[in-house]
């Protein structure tokens, strides 16, 4: 029996066939891609400030990372026992600098990494399994 | 424009609640401290001051609505001055010093006190409090759990690729800063340690330890600013105030900070800070090269190497080597957080950008001791904090 995978906050990304889709924007005017949804365009220099839907996804390279070697704080839900994790910062091919957990081993990540994006579970509660974006590296 | 002068200094000495040196003091007790402190040290009465400028907390009295400088003007004597309250994250008290400037170099008042204080909550600083799918700092949290310190190791870690930065160089830092503590009374830590204490302090988020890591403290600090004209009743010296700036950050910023930032072609990580600093010189008309020391924000030693680097106070790259040379001390070329820093103070957020014009008051007057800059001429100041923003300024003697 397979459990219940749900969005760790709903309506920000989904999973179909094993392909993650994150649902954010895009500036009609500047072509600027906004993840989460942006009310408006951000960038100066652009009069129009038309908001689209957009989805994103796909591969990028890892900027940098971290490591948690704590438990974060609260609203961070995670199972016990903490296990450290590491979490990236990619440049997206899509356009977007985008952060999120990896699912490799904290050792095993290397600065300029080619990553992938993926939905995986993040904490466990009421016998479902709550997921998030992450990446891993290729 | 009225030139501005920085008449008198005052602060509470750092701690944590608890602790021999705060105990349980509430926020007003520690604001009160520096603010008599600052009086007296101006030379100047309650009731002469004309206005109030505070900075806004969200941790810590302010009747709850961060309106410490309203608590402040009661308990020293309701006189019915205006007070303004600013908000702007850790850059506050910068914030709050740029206000109290902007009103007497605009010739509105002309004695002016500046404010800020904090009795910190316990454990890493949770940005938001606000827990609901619209806010950016709750998706953060809740999706990916990326608190402050794995913020700052992201970047350190992103140094350490570009330029070969290695643990040790981060950890020297921490000594550096530890060492130059041990001659400021108002430092929280002030025992040196050694680069092996560093070393073996545990990752708080790998590749950055607790040594490398600024604690939250409770805090105070204040300073009573006014014109060069009226300064001359009280001082035939006063430190001035070349020129003091507040800035956000611009759309080609590409720091990490929600869930995610659009790519511009321009790699620029800081620039609130950096466009702070920058017009801070070209208001002022002083140079980088005429720069005698720096009070910079340096929640982890990572800022202390990259912050120069970024305001043209050396070349990129260069940090390490001036470190490693000794030019970041007190008595170098280049030197960096004379005070000990946040780092050997605890961050009392709202509390910083008044403490760094303290220390600069202190090093310009040639009072700073054993942490002194010989012949301290120009010292620069500089916060940052949530949402983009930050402070700087520039003082003179
Ligand atoms: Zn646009």
């Amino acid at each position: 029996m397979t459990e219940e995978r749900v969005p760790c906050v709903e309506g920000l990304f989904s999973e179909k066939d094993g392909v993650a889709t994150l649902h954010g924007s895009r500036c009609t005017g500047c072509g600027t891609p906004y993840f989460p949804k942006s009310e408006a365009c951000h960038n100066p220099d652009c009069s129009e400030s038309k908001m689209e839907d957009a989805d994103f996804g796909g591969k990028g390279v890892l900027w940098s990372y971290s490591v948690a070697d704590f438990p974060p704080p609260p609203p961070h839900i995670y199972d016990e026992p903490f296990t450290p994790y590491a979490m990236g910062v990619v440049d997206m091919e899509c356009g977007l600098r985008l952060i999120g957990q990896l699912v490799d081993k904290a050792e095993d990540v290397k600065v300029d990494a080619n990553v992938e994006l993926l939905i995986d579970t993040l904490y466990h509660k009421d016998g479902k399994a709550f997921t998030s974006w992450k990446f891993k590296q290729l | 424009m009225q030139e501005v002068a920085v008449l008198g200094v005052g602060m509470h000495r750092f701690g944590k609640t608890g602790d021999a040196i705060v105990g349980t003091k509430s926020v007003k007790a520690l604001c009160q401290h520096a603010v008599t402190a600052a009086l007296k040290d101006a030379g100047v009465e309650w009731k002469q001051i004309q206005a109030v400028s505070a900075a806004s907390s969200r941790f810590s009295g302010g009747k709850g609505w961060g309106l410490n400088g309203n608590d402040v003007v009661e308990d020293m004597g309701s006189t019915g001055i205006p007070v303004y309250n600013l908000s702007a994250g850790c850059a506050a008290g910068g914030n709050a010093f740029n206000i109290g400037y902007s009103l007497v170099a605009g010739g509105i008042h002309d004695m002016v006190l500046v404010v800020g204080g904090e009795v910190m909550p316990k454990g890493m600083i949770q940005t938001s409090g606000v827990e609901e799918a619209t806010d950016p700092e709750f998706l953060r949290q809740r999706c990916i759990g990326m608190p402050g310190p794995s913020f700052w190791s992201t970047l350190a870690r992103r140094r350490m690729f570009e330029y070969g930065t290695t643990e040790e160089q981060f950890s020297q830092v921490a000594v550096k800063a530890r060492k130059n503590s041990v001659h400021n009374p108002y430092a929280r830590f002030q025992k040196e340690i050694t680069l092996e204490d560093v070393m073996n302090s545990p990752y708080v988020s790998n590749p950055l330890r607790l040594f490398q890591i600024c604690p939250v403290s409770n805090g105070a600090a204040a300073v009573v600013i006014c014109s060069k004209e009226r300064a001359k009743q009280f001082t035939s010296k006063p430190v001035m105030v070349a020129s003091s700036t507040v800035a956000t950050m611009t759309f080609d910023d590409m720091l990490p900070r929600g869930l995610a930032d659009p790519i511009t072609d321009c790699p620029n990580l800081h620039t609130e800070a950096q466009n702070a600093v920058t017009r801070a010189f070209e208001k002022s008309g002083i140079a980088p090269g005429d720069v005698s020391f720096t009070e910079l924000q340096d929640n982890t030693c990572y800022y202390e190497l990259a912050f120069p680097e970024e305001w043209g106070l050396c070349q990129a790259g260069e940090s390490e080597s001036l470190l490693e040379a000794g030019e970041t001390t007190p008595t170098g070329r280049m030197p960096i957080n004379p005070s000990g820093g946040f780092v050997s103070f605890g961050e009392a957020t709202t509390a910083m950008g008044v403490f760094q014009i303290a220390e600069l008051t202190w090093q310009l007057r040639g009072e700073a001791g054993g942490r002194q800059v010989p012949d301290a001429k120009v010292g620069l100041a500089q916060t940052l904090g949530l949402g983009g923003n930050a402070t700087a300024a520039i003082l003179t003697r």
